[in-house]
């Protein structure tokens, strides 16, 4: 009872700062969630996005720049980064994931050169965490505000952005490349502009993760990727995916979740060292589990991740 | 109109499998004919829609629409000016999108696609009132997803999609051969209904001789590439499947068993 009573202390304890992280974090499942999803253009670029946004984001801050500033230079960055993976894709014709692992390679590089060494502290840097009404900066409920008002806008925007004229082109690109641009859509503006934004998203959440913890480290990027995956699972089996809306929240829904169980494993007592193997072995189980049904007989889901 | 002058596609260029597609293939529709286009396997049908289409690059010769020449715009700049049915249900529609979302696409497909609201009360209703011409109770699915829809359905939608907004050119590639009998024939009623309707260009591949002799101004037939044979005005009121069949260089058991 006792064991119990420490392990579910120690998780509650640790719900508000895991809570802070996630919002954060959830901007990366978003970045992995539109290519994957939207586009069908399953996309690694977030594990070299991710970094590059904090790497971006901590020589600014470093430099003196406003927090603001750090976080759109970022956001201009990934949005680059995404881009380039789109266009090697379209115009050389490697495969989605093979252009992605090139990119987040070519960016470890980059990273590293942009800060100049491995890590930066930008401990004690003016952040956008500091700017949450009544509440004292530093503290996780200040990040909660502030990731959850930008998470929530961004929610909003995109929403009414794929209902729009051009967004449902966008959409259209992902269903069936061929027919939209049958209907005059222009598809590698589409899909370069599509990947592009999902990475600026990665890249956001790189630069206020660095404003968050108070550095940035060249492989905070590691393993982001399928993390993000397992949350993003975690998340359409909640809420779905069959509409844009569910689509749209269950990243968000999904980052919640997700962390708050990796929280309560780390509670539980799992070495750290082991998280890695479990969270790959979720999200393999979730990829085999339609096969799985399948061949029980029950109706073939198609899942665009597998193949 | 449409035009096209001396096209001509190989393929396996200096390879041992060298395929002349095109072999300086010219032809001539004028503005509201309706044009059947028939041929054996090979003789260069699909290449000469896709080179309309712009989905295949031409060697060289030109294709002019309305006498713009289109022959060095990419697929989506072509759409402006036509549309096309596939023979494949599946390639004509988005599947994860709902039926008024793929109405939607086909209704912008000449236009600026802007920042405003996609599917508005008032398109809602127009799309409502296109689709239940077909009368196949599409109007009152507009938000199923196409996927859940049946083969002729997402057809029947593939021609509502491609004859909205009147275009230029109408490109049907043996749209109804992957359907049973009866759903082949709504579709085909359909197609001569709006084509008729709209006064539209329209170029229509067929392996179905019946078709080729009961609809269009024209016939036209294709082997290896060429324009073998024209067929149209009284000549091609009288013409009889027979006659068709008399022409192909390859006869298949398809058309024997079709006279």
């Amino acid at each position: 009872m006792d064991l119990i009573q420490n392990i579910f202390s120690s998780f509650v304890a640790l719900v508000p700062v895991t809570l802070a992280q996630s919002l954060i974090l959830a901007f990366v499942v978003l970045g992995i969630m539109i290519p994957f999803r939207t586009l069908n253009f399953p996309d690694l670029t977030s594990e070299g996005a991710f970094p590059l946004g904090g790497c971006v984001c901590g020589v600014l801050l470093a430099g003196g720049a406003s927090p603001l500033t750090a976080i759109a230079v970022a956001v201009i960055a990934g949005f680059l980064a995404g881009c380039c993976t789109a266009f090697i894709h379209l115009r050389f014709r490697i495969h989605t994931l093979l252009a992605g692992i090139l990119m987040m390679t070519m960016l470890y590089s980059i990273n590293l050169r942009i800060m100049g060494k491995s890590n930066l502290s930008v401990f004690g840097s003016p952040s956008v965490f500091d700017w949450a009404p009544y509440l004292q900066p530093g503290f996780p409920a200040s990040k909660i505000v502030i990731a959850g008002l930008i998470g929530a806008a961004v929610f909003i925007l995109l929403n009414m952005f794929f209902k729009t004229e051009k967004g449902t082109a966008i959409r259209a690109v992902g269903a069936n490349s061929d027919m939209a641009e049958a209907q005059g859509i222009n598809v590698w503006v589409a899909t370069i502009g599509g990947v592009g934004l999902a990475s600026a998203f990665s890249a956001t959440s790189g630069a206020l993760m660095v404003q968050s913890q108070g550095f940035a480290d060249v492989n905070m990027g590691l393993g982001i990727l399928i993390n993000g995956l397992a949350a993003l699972m975690i998340g359409e089996a909640i809420v779905g995916k069959q509409t844009v809306l569910r689509q749209l929240a269950a990243p968000f829904v999904g980052a919640v979740v997700y962390y708050q169980l990796v929280s309560f494993c780390l509670a539980a007592g799992m070495p750290p060292p082991d998280l890695k193997l479990a969270t790959g072995l979720f999200v393999l189980a979730m990829l085999a589990l339609p096969s799985l049904k399948r061949s029980r007989g029950s109706a073939p889901a198609r899942e665009t991740i597998r193949e | 109109m449409l035009e096209i002058r001396s096209a001509r596609k190989v393929f396996y260029k200096g390879q041992a499998d060298e395929k002349v597609a095109l072999d300086s293939l010219s032809l001539k529709l004028a503005t509201g004919e309706f044009g059947v286009v028939i041929g054996s396997n090979g003789a260069g049908k699909s290449s000469m829609l896709n080179a309309i289409s712009g989905a295949l690059v031409l060697d060289s010769g030109q294709v002019i629409i309305n006498g713009d020449d289109v022959t060095a715009m990419p697929v989506h700049k072509r759409a402006m000016r036509l549309a096309r049915v596939f023979q494949d249900p599946m390639k004509g529609t988005a599947a994860s999108m709902t039926v008024a979302e793929n109405m939607l696409l086909a209704d912008l497909r000449s236009q600026k696609r802007t920042l405003r609201q996609g599917l508005n009360a008032t398109r809602l209703a127009t799309y409502k009132e296109r689709l239940s011409l077909l009368g196949l109770g599409l109007e009152n699915r507009l938000d199923t997803r196409v996927e859940l829809l049946s083969g002729g359905q997402r057809q029947s939608l593939s021609l509502i999609m491609a004859v909205g907004g009147s275009p230029d050119l109408l490109l049907l590639d043996e749209h109804t051969a992957a359907l049973d009998p009866r759903t082949a024939d709504i579709v085909m009623q359909a197609t001569v209904r709006a084509v008729d309707a709209l006064k539209l260009t329209t170029l229509m591949v067929t392996h179905n001789m019946q078709h080729a002799v009961d609809f269009g101004h024209s016939v036209i037939m294709l082997d290896a590439g060429k324009l073998r044979l024209e067929i149209s005005g009284e000549e091609k009121a009288k013409v009889t499947v027979v006659d068709l069949i008399g022409h192909f260089s390859v006869k298949t058991d398809r058309m024997l068993l079709a006279s």
